[in-house]
């Protein structure tokens, strides 16, 4: 009998994975170890890669890179010998009021959350249609959005334009890469408990606004992103294409 | 770090369990290891889900209940002691051009996509925060949507209708349902292959268009979707409310 429940499993899969030091990055790269794919860790951070690289043991390659720098990026995915795989998670927030975005934060936001993210996508994507039997085993790319690329947020005016844009390259992709059997999606979470998210939280009013507009009253964990990046990674979802994963507590369904 | 699609200890229950996605959905969540209730019209298709079920060790109890039955349909929740998880797929289809929709169509559809929905969905709902520790253990229902709850599509009026009226259902659902941990979400399938779309398949012209409409130029199969209405029954979903898990190919993303 066919099996209607198909198992979540990287086995024999390369993934390589953008902002792993921290975060959803990192807790993706673990999650996706965990059901058998190797991974390709990349961060700007030498210590916190080499962290990773030491609980993770096998199966692990880590690469210190800033993705801004385009030149150095393509060379070590030149290097790499197969992808199936990518989180293209690596991004950032600097939230400020519409009328006081500094030119230096709209620049820094549109560098990593936008160019180099697509970019990463392109140079990736090339690297993985390399594989000659691509059509037949198919590819995932998997970008961490949010729920502000969706909706908007106070001082997220920025961020709300360059999620709003992966939104849109995730679409685009899909439909351009389907005919390749390489899916792509969007994860869209509302905030996570990470180091970046904590901080925000930490602020009395800010955490009331943040639970007040979640209807389960929670944030998310790195896990519920994690495990939806994995999905979204597996056969699973072989059906899954140009769609985002909202894990958002009900926000941006008011 | 990754959660696993596990429903041991939960009781599901799922309508229009006799054939196609309620059939699938049935067994994916029996295969996660839930107890199922299955609910259809025809005892003799329930009665070979149940087989299928029991040959993989899972537990099922079945019903034959009109979903438009209230009153029958109430009487079986009466019989059950406790509910986790609603798979709330029985509906149906009656293409039609818009000019040409019969009133007794039209009236079939609503009562049937719509109606029976909500109502179901309601004494469901009801008896899931019955369950003292509802808030700790959570829920989850799961509206069958599809692709054409989202965009319309020639001949399909009617169902577009009923379609979008559930998407809205669930998300009022998830933000009312909310506070007592139940989580609300829909799938949107493009044309999976079930019984109903091979009917429509037979004109090899409908055929073509449909697999141009994919990007992935393939149908869904079963499988795809009861994998997708796994995740979101189980705790992989955790954070994941009011939402809609497209599993359409890329449709919806042109």
């Amino acid at each position: 009998m066919a099996k209607f429940l198909k198992d979540i499993n990287l086995k024999g899969k390369v993934a390589i994975v953008t902002g792993a030091t921290k975060g959803i990055g990192r807790s993706t790269a673990m999650a996706m170890h965990q059901v058998g794919a190797s991974i390709i860790a990349i961060g700007r951070n030498i210590n916190e890669l080499a962290s990773l690289k030491k609980k993770l043991k096998i199966r692990i390659q880590c690469i210190e890179c800033d993705l801004n720098d385009y030149e150095k990026i393509s060379r070590e995915i030149n290097k790499i010998k197969r992808i199936d795989i990518l989180v293209n998670n690596a991004g950032t927030n600097l939230p400020e009021p519409f009328l006081k975005v500094k030119k230096s934060s709209l620049e820094t936001l549109l560098d990593i959350n936008t160019k180099a993210a697509f970019n990463m996508a392109k140079l990736c994507t090339d690297k993985m249609l390399k594989l000659k039997s691509r059509k037949k085993i198919g590819g995932s790319i998997i970008h961490t959005s949010s729920m502000f690329g969706l909706v908007a947020g106070p001082n997220r005016s920025v961020y709300s334009m360059t999620k709003f844009g992966i939104e849109g390259l995730t679409k685009g992709m899909a439909v351009d890469l389907a005919k390749f059997n390489i899916r792509v999606n969007s994860v869209c979470p509302t905030f996570v408990a990470t180091p970046r998210a904590k901080k925000y939280l930490a602020n009395k009013q800010f955490n009331k606004y943040a639970l007040s507009n979640i209807p389960l009253g929670r944030i998310a964990t790195e896990s519920d992103v994690a495990t939806a990046i994995t999905y979204l990674s597996s056969d699973a979802s072989s059906m899954i294409t140009g769609s985002s994963i909202i894990i958002d507590g009900g926000w941006t369904a008011k | 770090m990754f959660k696993k699609i596990d429903l041991r200890n939960k009781t599901a229950l799922i309508t229009g369990a006799g054939k196609g996605l309620g059939k699938a959905s049935a067994i994916a969540l029996a295969e996660a290891g839930a107890k199922v209730i299955i609910i259809s019209r025809t005892l003799s298709d329930l009665t070979k889900v149940e087989k299928l079920i029991k040959k993989t060790k899972g537990s099922c109890l079945k019903f034959e209940c009109d979903v438009t039955n209230l009153d029958q349909f109430k009487d079986i929740l009466k019989k059950i002691k406790r509910l986790d998880i609603l798979v709330n797929n029985a509906g149906n289809n009656r293409p039609e051009h818009f000019t040409k929709v019969k009133k007794e169509n039209m009236e079939y559809l609503v009562e049937l996509n719509m109606k029976a929905a909500f109502n179901v969905a309601q004494m469901c709902s009801q008896k899931m925060v019955e369950l003292k520790s509802r808030k700790k253990i959570g829920g989850s229902i799961i509206n069958m949507s599809s692709q054409l709850g989202r965009v319309g599509a020639p001949i399909r009026s009617v169902y577009n209708m009923t379609k979008f009226g559930l998407e809205g259902l669930t998300r009022g659902m998830a933000l009312e349902l909310g506070k007592y941990n139940i989580r609300v979400n829909t799938v949107c399938p493009t044309f999976v292959e079930t019984p109903m779309v091979k009917a429509f398949f037979k004109n090899k012209k409908f055929k073509q268009q449909v697999l141009e409409s994919i990007p992935l130029g393939r149908v869904a199969q079963e499988n795809d979707v009861s994998t997708a209405v796994a995740f979101l029954a189980a705790n992989s979903s955790n954070s994941i409310t009011g939402t809609s898990f497209m599993v359409d190919g890329g449709w919806t993303a042109k």
